[in-house]
C-alpha cells in the first residue's frame, strides 16, 4: 500500500519526518518497504499483512500514528453527516435499490448527484493520485479513487441515465449473462457471482469492477454513487474466478468498515459537488443485515500481556493503546476497579476476537524490541529421530564413496507409471487407483506423486550428460507415495534410498578417469549403505526386474524380506533418454531396512595359528554362480575350511563362449596347531570333488 | 738411487699415469651418468695398485731386504707412496659415490605439487548440510526432532491450525490437492499438531520437512521446498523465550554477535505473531562490505528469515491443551532460503536439478 506523507499529515498533525514515521510504522507491524520522494511529497510503501485491511487507507495508517504519537486525528477524518449540507436521509421507495441476495451484499448505499460537469480533476488531486500510482481519469472517477485511498472504502459511480429504469438490483448473475467491464473485456459471469444490475442487466461485478456501458463519460450529467459492503468470501471467489483483482476487490475481500459507508459516501458526494458542480440528490441506505459489534472479554489485559510476552505494560497504558486504536470499553464492562473488561472491536477491525488479539495490539505498540531475550528452563534431553543416526552414516558412507546427494521433486510425470518396478509392498493392490495423483500441477505433466525415486535420478543423469559430465554417482534419500485403503485412506508414504552410477571411476583434481564402473560398483554401494545401517547379511539373487536389463539385475533381500533391486537400466529406458553408456541403478526400501534388527557384531578371538590358502579355478557355464560354489563348499561343513573368497572371473581366450573361468580362494586353519600342506590336501580335494559333482563343473587348474 | 727406491717411485708414477688415464675423473662433474663406470674402473685400479700383486705390495716385501741404514728411509718412502695411492683412491671413490648418489636422487626426484591420488569424494546436498547443522543445535538445546506425513488431511493442514473453511489462506490457490482430496502440506506446522497429539505437553520439538506450494519455479521459488519449524509449549512460556531461543540458535549457527529483530506480523496459528530478522552474517549488520553494498542483506544489515509467534489458543485447544494453563511459541523458516543465504546461491531452482557442477560445491 502506497501512502502519501503529505496526505497523512493532513489527517494527523505529526512532527515526524517521513523516515521517522516509516521506522515507527515498521516497529508496530506496518512494514515499510521503501520511501520514495515524489515532488515535495514522499511515498511510503507499506507491506501490509492480510489481517490489516483497515490500514489500506490514509485514515487507517493515521490511526496507528495516533497510538504512536498520541496526537489526535484531525477533523478531516471525523466528519460526519451533520457537517454536510446534505438532505439526510431521503428514503426512496425500496424499489430504487433492491438487494435480492443479502447474504452476499450486507449493506448498499446509493446517492444521486445531478447536473455534474465531467472534466479533468484539479491539479492537487491529480498530483496526489499520481504519487500513489493512480492514473487520473476524470473528476468523478478520480474522486471515488481518492476517497477510497483516504478512507479505505471502495465505491463506484454510475451514469444514472444509463441505468435502465434508473434503479439498482443487487442480485446473483443469471445463467448466460455477460458484462463488459471497465477494462473493455466482455466477461461471462455465473450464478455464484454477485452483480449490481439495473432493471435489465448487470452493470457492475459487485465489489470487483464496474461495467463499461454505465460508466461515467464526458456526456454524463447525473451520477449514482454506490458505496456498499459485500461478503468477503464472495468477492474473493468472484475475483478469482474472473482472474480479476482490483483495488476494490482487494479491499472488499479483506474487509472494509461497514459503519463507514455513509461517511465515505458523503465525503465523495461533497467532493463531487465541489469539483464537478452538481447538486446533491436522494440518498438511500439499504441495510438488510445489520452487523453487531464484536466484543472481547479480557479478565486482565495487563496480566495477559505479561503472561504471553513477558512485557510489563500497566493497565492504564494498555487501555490507552487500545482506545487510541479505536478498541473501546463496552458500557457493560464491570465498574472501574475491576481488571476484567469487555472491549468492543471497532467495525474496521476484522481481526480482533479474543484476548490474545488484544495482547498483540498492546505488545506491538509497547514494542517487541522491549521483549526480553530469555531461554526457557529445560528439563528434557533432546533427541534425533531414531533413524537419523543411521541415515547420517549411510549418507556419509555414500558421499565418501564418491556419491553426490541428489534431491528431486516429489511430483513427476505420469509417463513413468509402470516403467519401473517399485519397492516390494509399496502398492496396495486393493486400491482402484494405485498411485497418488495431483489435481493439477505447476510443472507441466508432473501430477504423479512419485512411487519411485528412479525417474528423478535418471533425469538427473540426462541433465549432467547434457553438460558433458558423464561420470556420475548420485544417490537420493526421499519419500515415495502410493494409495492405501484404510480408515482414513491417507496414502502410504515411505522413505527409499536410490542410487545411480554411470561412466568411469574419477579422481579428485585429476583429469584422467580410471576404469569403467559396472554392476559390481552399484552392488558394492548398496552393500556399503546396508552395512552402514548395520545390515551385513544382504542377499542378492538374479531376477527379472521391469526397468533393468535381463541378466544384469538382482533382487536384494535381508533376512528373507525383499527390499529392492539393483542392476543395469534396460535398453528401452536408456534409448528413451538417448543414453549411449551403461547406467546402473538401485533402489531399496530404506524404511524397512531401518526397521530391521542390526546384524550382531560378535567378537572372535584372534587366530593363534597361521592359515593355508588354496586358489582354485573352475570352468563354469554362466548359470553357475560364485554363490552356488561358495554355498556348496560351506554346505560340506568342513571345520578346517574357514573361508571362501572370490578371486577373479575370466572369460575370453581359452574359454568356451558360453563359459567362464571362476577363481576362488579357500582358507584353511586349525585352532589347535599349525597346519602343514598334507593336513590340507585331503579336505581340499574332498571339497573340490563336492563342488565338481554337485554343480557338474570342472576344475581348470 | 737404489733400484728399490726407483721401483717404489715407479709404482707411484704408474699409479699417477693410470689415474690420469681415467682422465674423465676430473670431468665427472659434467657427466654423472658415467660415474658408475668410473667407480668400476677405480675398483680395478685399487686392486692393481694396492692389492697383493701390486708394486707397492712387492715393495713392502723388499723393506726387510734393504740395508739396515736405508731401511727406515725406504720404509718411509713406501709408506708415503702407499698412503698417497690409498688416499687418492678413497677420495676419488667418495667423490664418485657422492655423484652416483646425487644422480640417483635426481633421477628419482618427484613433483610434489601433482595432486594426491584419491577417489573423488561425493557431497551431501546443501539442504541436508544445513538441516543437520541446525538439528544438532536444537538437539543440544533439548529439542526432539520430529517429522510426519507430507500428504495430509485439510484438518491437519488447516483446521487444527486455526485456518477455518473460508479463510483466505485456505482458499488461496497455494495448496496442491490430490484427486482424492488430500492436501500436500503447505507448511510443517502440521507436525506441531500431530506431535502435540502424540506427545502431549510439555513439548519441545523441531520439525524439518518438505512442504508444497503452487508456485511456478523461478529464481526464488520452487513448488516444493523445505521448512524447519520449532515448537515449545509449557507452563509459563512467553515471547521472551521465543526471542531468546531464536537468538541463541542463530548465534550458534553464525556467531556470538548475531542480533535478532522481531517485527509484528500475522499468521493464523500464532497470536501475537512476529517475523524475525537477524543481523547479516557477512557485514555484521553494517550493510557494507569493503565499502560496497553487502549482498546477502542487500545493504540493510538485516536478513529476513521467518515467521514466529505465540501458539494460538485455538491450536492448543485443537490438541486438547488448555491455553489458560499452557502457552507456547512456534517459529519457522525455509531451509532453501537459509542455504541460499549461507552459500550465496542466486537461483534456488538449482537445488532440485542435481547438476553435479552445483552439488559438488558443498563440502
Amino acid at each position: 500500500m502506497n501512502i502519501s506523507y503529505n496526505w497523512l499529515k493532513d489527517l494527523i498533525d505529526i512532527d515526524l519526518t517521513a523516515e521517522e514515521a516509516a521506522v515507527q510504522l515498521t516497529r508496530v507491524g506496518l512494514a515499510v518497504d521503501g520511501i520514495h520522494p515524489h515532488g515535495d511529497d514522499f511515498v511510503i510503501d507499506i507491506d501490509l499483512t492480510s489481517n490489516r485491511p483497515d490500514c489500506l487507507s490514509h485514515l487507517g495508517v493515521g490511526r496507528e500514528l495516533r497510538v504512536i504519537t498520541g496526537k489526535p486525528l484531525t477533523a478531516e477524518t471525523q466528519r460526519h453527516g451533520e457537517e454536510l449540507e446534505i438532505p439526510y436521509p431521503t428514503v426512496l421507495s425500496p424499489d430504487f435499490v433492491k438487494i435480492e441476495n443479502p447474504e452476499l451484499c450486507y449493506r448498499f448505499t446509493a446517492r444521486i448527484i445531478r447536473g455534474v460537469e465531467i472534466g479533468p480533476s484539479p491539479e492537487w488531486m491529480v498530483r496526489r493520485l499520481e504519487a500513489l500510482s493512480e492514473r487520473s481519469i476524470n473528476n468523478v472517477a478520480d474522486i471515488t479513487n481518492y476517497v477510497m485511498l483516504e478512507l479505505g472504502q471502495p465505491m463506484h459511480a454510475f451514469d444514472l441515465d444509463k441505468l435502465a429504469e434508473n434503479r439498482i438490483v443487487v442480485r446473483a448473475a443469471r445463467p448466460g449473462e455477460t458484462i463488459k467491464t471497465l477494462d473493455e473485456i466482455e466477461r461471462k459471469v455465473e450464478p455464484s457471482m454477485l452483480m449490481i444490475c439495473d432493471a435489465e442487466k448487470p452493470v457492475a461485478v459487485g465489489g470487483v469492477m464496474g461495467g463499461l456501458d454505465s460508466s461515467i463519460t464526458e456526456q454524463t450529467k447525473n451520477v449514482l454513487l454506490e458505496v456498499a459492503y459485500f461478503d468477503r468470501a464472495s468477492v474473493r471467489s468472484t475475483s478469482r474466478k474472473l482472474n480479476l483483482v482490483t483495488e476494490a476487490s482487494y479491499r472488499f475481500e479483506r474487509g472494509v468498515d461497514i459503519n463507514n459507508l455513509q461517511n465515505a459516501s458523503d465525503r465523495a458526494a461533497n467532493l463531487i459537488c465541489d469539483l464537478a458542480g452538481g447538486e446533491l440528490g436522494e440518498f438511500v441506505d439499504v441495510y438488510p443485515r445489520p452487523t453487531e459489534s464484536k466484543t472481547v472479554e479480557s479478565p486482565d489485559i495487563s496480566k495477559a500481556v505479561k503472561r504471553l510476552t513477558g512485557l510489563e505494560v500497566s493497565a492504564k497504558e494498555s487501555l490507552r493503546i487500545l482506545n487510541d486504536l479505536g478498541i473501546s470499553e463496552d458500557d457493560e464492562s464491570p465498574a472501574s476497579g475491576s481488571n476484567s473488561k469487555i472491549f468492543v472491536s471497532p467495525s474496521w477491525r476484522h481481526d480482533i476476537a479474543i484476548e490474545e488479539d488484544l495482547v498483540e495490539e498492546v505488545a506491538r505498540h509497547a514494542g517487541y524490541e522491549n521483549v526480553a531475550n530469555e531461554l526457557p528452563p529445560a528439563y528434557h534431553a533432546g533427541e534425533y529421530q531414531h533413524t537419523e543416526e543411521t541415515e547420517r552414516k549411510i549418507r556419509r558412507t555414500l558421499a565418501d564413496q564418491g556419491f553426490d546427494e541428489a534431491m528431486g521433486y516429489s511430483f513427476i510425470d505420469k509417463k513413468h507409471d509402470d516403467v519401473y518396478e517399485l519397492v516390494p509392498g509399496l502398492l496396495d493392490h486393493r486400491a482402484e487407483n494405485k498411485y497418488v495423483e495431483l489435481s493439477d500441477s505447476v510443472i507441466e505433466g508432473a501430477v504423479r506423486m512419485r512411487p519411485t525415486l528412479l525417474p528423478g535420478l535418471v533425469e538427473s543423469a540426462r541433465v549432467n550428460f547434457n553438460q558433458q559430465n558423464k561420470d556420475l554417482r548420485l544417490f537420493e534419500v526421499g519419500r515415495v507415495f502410493a494409495s492405501h485403503l484404510s480408515e482414513d485412506n491417507l496414502p502410504t508414504e515411505r522413505e527409499l534410498l536410490s542410487l545411480l552410477i554411470t561412466g568411469k571411476e574419477i579422481f579428485e583434481e585429476r583429469a584422467l578417469p580410471g576404469r569403467e564402473l559396472d554392476f559390481y560398483d552399484a552392488k558394492g554401494a548398496v552393500e556399503s549403505a546396508l552395512e552402514s545401517a548395520g545390515i551385513t547379511s544382504a542377499e542378492f539373487e538374479a531376477a527379472e526386474v521391469k526397468h533393468l536389463r535381463p541378466g544384469q539385475s538382482a533382487n536384494i533381500s535381508i533376512n528373507g524380506h525383499p527390499i529392492g533391486t539393483v542392476g543395469r537400466l534396460n535398453e528401452e529406458i536408456a534409448a528413451n533418454y538417448k543414453f549411449r553408456q551403461p547406467v546402473y541403478v538401485a533402489e531399496i526400501d530404506l524404511q524397512t531396512v531401518l526397521a530391521e534388527p542390526r546384524s550382531p557384531v560378535p567378537y572372535a578371538a584372534l587366530p593363534r595359528f597361521p592359515s593355508i590358502v588354496r586358489d582354485v579355478s573352475f570352468t563354469v557355464r554362466r548359470d553357475i554362480t560364485f554363490g552356488m560354489v561358495r554355498d556348496t563348499i560351506k554346505a560340506q561343513s568342513v571345520e578346517l575350511c574357514r573361508g571362501v573368497e572370490f578371486v577373479d572371473v575370466y572369460e575370453g581366450k581359452g574359454i568356451a563362449a558360453n563359459e567362464r573361468s571362476l577363481t576362488i580362494r579357500l582358507e584353511y586353519r586349525s585352532d589347535t596347531g599349525t597346519l602343514v600342506d598334507d593336513d590340507v590336501e585331503q579336505v581340499h580335494a574332498r571339497l573340490l570333488k563336492a563342488v565338481e559333482e554337485n554343480l557338474h563343473i570342472k576344475q581348470r587348474f | 738411487m737404489s733400484d728399490e727406491t726407483t721401483q717404489v717411485e715407479a709404482a707411484g708414477d704408474e699409479f699417477e699415469r693410470d689415474l690420469a688415464s681415467l682422465g674423465e675423473v676430473q670431468l665427472v662433474d659434467a657427466d654423472p651418468s658415467k660415474a658408475e663406470e668410473l667407480l668400476r674402473i677405480l675398483g680395478e685400479l685399487k686392486v692393481r695398485h694396492t692389492g697383493k700383486k701390486s708394486a707397492i705390495a712387492a715393495a713392502k716385501k723388499l723393506i726387510g731386504k734393504v740395508a739396515a741404514e736405508k731401511r727406515a728411509d725406504f720404509g718411509q718412502l713406501v709408506q708415503t707412496v702407499e698412503n698417497k695411492i690409498v688416499s687418492t683412491i678413497a677420495e676419488t671413490e667418495a667423490k664418485l659415490k657422492d655423484l652416483v648418489s646425487k644422480a640417483k636422487t635426481e633421477s628419482e626426484r618427484l613433483d610434489v605439487t601433482i595432486p594426491g591420488r584419491r577417489p573423488r569424494t561425493g557431497h551431501l546436498h546443501p539442504i541436508t548440510i544445513v538441516r543437520q547443522r541446525i538439528e544438532d543445535i536444537f538437539v543440544s538445546m533439548g529439542y526432539s526432532i520430529e517429522d510426519d506425513r507430507e500428504i495430509e488431511t485439510d484438518y491437519y493442514n488447516f483446521d487444527a491450525l486455526n485456518i477455518p473453511e473460508g479463510h483466505p489462506a485456505r482458499e488461496s490457490q497455494d495448496t496442491f490437492y490430490t484427486t482424492e482430496g488430500f492436501a500436500l502440506r503447505s507448511q510443517t506446522s502440521t507436525v506441531q499438531i500431530r506431535a502435540m497429539e502424540r506427545r502431549g505437553v510439555p513439548i519441545r520439538i523441531l520439525a524439518p520437512g518438505r512442504v508444497f506450494r503452487r508456485d511456478t519455479p523461478d529464481m526464488t521459488h520452487t513448488p516444493m521446498f523445505h521448512q524447519l519449524e520449532g515448537l515449545c509449549v509449557d507452563k509459563g512460556i512467553t515471547m521472551a523465550h521465543l526471542k531468546g531461543t531464536v537468538t541463541e540458535w542463530l548465534q550458534r549457527l553464525f556467531d556470538k554477535d548475531t542480533r535478532t529483530r522481531f517485527r509484528p506480523s500475522y499468521f493464523p496459528f500464532t497470536e501475537p505473531s512476529a517475523e524475525f530478522d537477524f543481523s547479516c552474517f557477512v557485514c555484521h549488520g553494517s550493510g557494507k562490505l569493503d565499502g560496497e553494498r553487502c549482498r546477502p542483506c542487500k545493504g540493510t544489515g538485516w536478513i529476513e528469515l521467518g515467521g514466529s509467534g505465540m501458539v494460538h489458543p485455538n491450536v492448543l485447544r485443537a490438541c486438547n491443551i488448555d491455553p489458560t494453563v499452557y502457552s507456547g511459541f512456534a517459529f519457522g523458516f525455509g531451509l532453501e532460503r537459509m542455504a541460499a543465504l549461507v552459500y550465496e546461491i542466486d537461483d534456488i531452482r538449482h537445488m532440485f536439478e542435481n547438476d553435479m557442477r552445483f552439488l559438488q560445491q558443498f563440502k
